[in-house]
């Protein structure tokens, strides 16, 4: 009885869950299989179409090619580079410097700036004129227009993730002081140099939040839309265009609701497989502690 | 040594330790590489100020300086009036944040509380479900839930960005369910001796001591909408009804070809948008630090 009545109070509980797992996940995931199947412009009737937008997007789209590369070559750089080059800032930062905490939050403050209001400043800071190519002038380096070469556009882009990357930092610091110091003792009494006991004690202590922020920064990357919105809409010449910029065009300016639900899926598909490759090669390289002991 | 890191938080005793492994590591070079990329980082940040101190020829002739040079301080009351609308976009923010952020923290908590503590058939079956919808990228309901919402009538209204949220999310309702783990199940037990019902553990028990992680919940939710582009530039039209974030980058991209962007306006825009941001990670940093580093962990392991 007793048992009965706590099961009824759990579902009453958890109901605002289910209903929205049903209403707003399971409903709309059904319907969005079944949008990709058909020819859609969401004022008419849908037409069915069996899997000819998959096939079409994978045979016959260049443009979808060149979203996909685009947003794995964005993904591939700037999720690594973010990350050591965040490694690097909090090893910088965990050392006993004076001051830690202004420079903590001097490097932090990029990553509070809203993305909206983060391409808005990069427009400014990357334009022909901006200070970017100000500072390479400097060098005698004559800058390019970083936004409208199409050599240039994702490195932009890139630079732009890479001005964020105190967020790591920030984490991965505060992993660092868990580090026990017992370690670092022990590395010191048999001689290991600052640089040893970085490979040897810091990088594996740290490898599973490094895990953490790649599995995260991954699939961040792959959705990565707003900046691009913002400041290319994909162009010059779709070097920019990526996955969700492209996927919201279809949907929104052009109502192919079809192909754009098929792109939707082809990017589930992506992120899934990055993912299970992630988890894969885990076990080879993210060490814990429990497994030791 | 293990008094030593138990202290470490408050004591001074660690400081001493530290100094003693580590003093020699701190080489002038390591300041001069952080001072440098201190100085890197903030230069866009200068920048923007200076932008929004400028006057309206400088705008026009394009001849900004990364250290402010003129300090038009009107520009921060200009935009609110009839030359931008800006008071009325801080409202639509603050409107429909504070929708989502009400919708999060109601609805998280109780869930989070039903799958940590009451049992339930089917209970390990719906939570592994819970589990599996973080991994879906939400661009797959993007388009179906659109179109529903388009069915409701809902479209340029704050209601598709806000009704949501009332029904939880996924990783917050892990949160939560991690949260009261942790907390010892005699608490609860004590209670319904008492004679308090679910309900009244929930509200008169738990919820007190669900605060930190609730706190936590609605600063993600909050930095998550008050800065998202891609919801509002879906459902609404209206110049009258859109969010900061989206009426920053709608008045860039309206104005006339021959005619540049209000750039100072938009950059006073800009600050708007970041200040809260600043604030909340101010007032909240140590609620956000101990859910990063537990809930992140904990998710990974």
């Amino acid at each position: 009885m007793l048992r009965r009545r706590e099961a009824l109070w759990f579902y009453l509980f958890a109901s605002p869950w289910i209903i929205g797992f049903v209403v707003f996940l399971l409903g709309p995931m059904i319907a969005s299989v079944y949008i990709s199947l058909t020819d859609w412009d969401s004022f008419t009737a849908p037409k069915w179409v069996g899997l000819d937008n998959y096939v079409r997007l994978l045979t016959d789209d260049p443009i979808f090619w060149k979203a996909l590369w685009n947003t794995f070559y964005y993904a591939a750089v700037s999720v690594p580079l973010g990350l050591v080059i965040g490694l690097w800032l909090a090893n910088l930062l965990n050392k006993g410097v004076r001051l830690r905490k202004l420079f903590r939050t001097l490097i932090y403050l990029p990553t509070l700036v809203p993305l909206v209001a983060t391409a808005m400043i990069f427009k400014m800071v990357l334009a022909p004129s901006g200070p970017l190519n100000d500072a390479l002038g400097l060098f005698g380096i004559p800058g390019p227009s970083w936004l409208l070469e199409s050599v240039w556009v994702k490195p932009a882009l890139i630079l732009l993730s890479v001005w964020g990357a105190g967020g790591a930092t920030v984490l991965l610091l505060a992993a660092m002081k868990g580090i026990p110091r017992e370690l670092y003792e022990a590395a010191e009494v048999d001689g290991a140099g600052p640089v040893r006991q970085f490979w040897s004690i810091t990088v594996p202590q740290l490898t599973p939040i490094i895990f953490f922020n790649l599995i995260m920064g991954l699939i961040g990357a792959f959705q990565v839309f707003s900046q691009v919105y913002i400041l290319t809409k994909g162009g010059p010449d779709n070097a920019s265009q990526t996955m969700v910029p492209l996927l919201f065009n279809e949907a929104f300016s052009f109502y192919h609701m079809g192909y754009a639900s098929a792109i939707s899926w082809l990017l589930f598909a992506v992120i899934l497989v990055f993912t299970l490759i992630a988890f894969r090669t885990a076990r080879r390289w993210v060490f814990y502690e429990t497994e030791v002991k | 040594m293990a008094t030593a890191l138990s202290t470490a938080a408050p004591g001074q005793s660690v400081r001493s330790t530290e100094r003693v492994v580590r003093a020699k590591r701190s080489t002038p070079f390591s300041y001069a590489t952080l001072i440098i990329v201190s100085a890197v980082l903030c230069v866009p940040l200068v920048f923007v100020i200076s932008i929004a101190l400028s006057s309206d020829q400088t705008v026009n002739a394009n001849t900004f300086t990364i250290i402010p040079r003129e300090f038009h301080w009107e520009n921060f009351t200009r935009v609110f009036g009839t030359e931008l609308p800006m008071q009325r976009f801080l409202l639509n923010s603050v409107i429909i944040s504070a929708g989502a952020v009400a919708g999060q923290v109601l609805s998280s908590g109780l869930v989070g509380y039903a799958f940590a503590r009451l049992r339930a058939p089917g209970k390990n079956a719906l939570f592994i479900i819970v589990i599996a919808t973080m991994m879906i990228p939400s661009q797959i309901t993007m388009i179906p839930q659109f179109l529903l919402f388009k069915e409701l009538g809902w479209v340029n209204t704050y209601l598709p960005l806000i009704v949501p949220n009332f029904f939880s999310n996924a990783f917050n309702v892990f949160l939560v369910r991690q949260f009261v783990s942790r907390l010892p199940s005699e608490i609860d037990e004590a209670a319904m001796v008492d004679g308090l019902g679910f309900f009244g553990i929930y509200r008169r028990i738990m919820l007190p001591m669900l605060a930190p992680v609730l706190i936590a919940i609605g600063i993600f939710t909050l930095t998550a909408t008050w800065g998202d582009f891609m919801g509002p530039l879906i459902y609404l039209n209206d110049e009258s009804k859109m969010p900061l974030a989206l009426g920053v980058q709608y008045i860039t991209s309206t104005s006339q070809a021959l005619q540049a962007p209000p750039w100072n306006l938009v950059m006073v825009g800009s600050i708007l948008l970041t200040l809260p941001m600043i604030l909340v990670y101010y007032l909240g940093q140590r609620y956000l630090y101990e859910m990063d580093i537990s809930g992140g962990s904990a998710g990974v392991k």
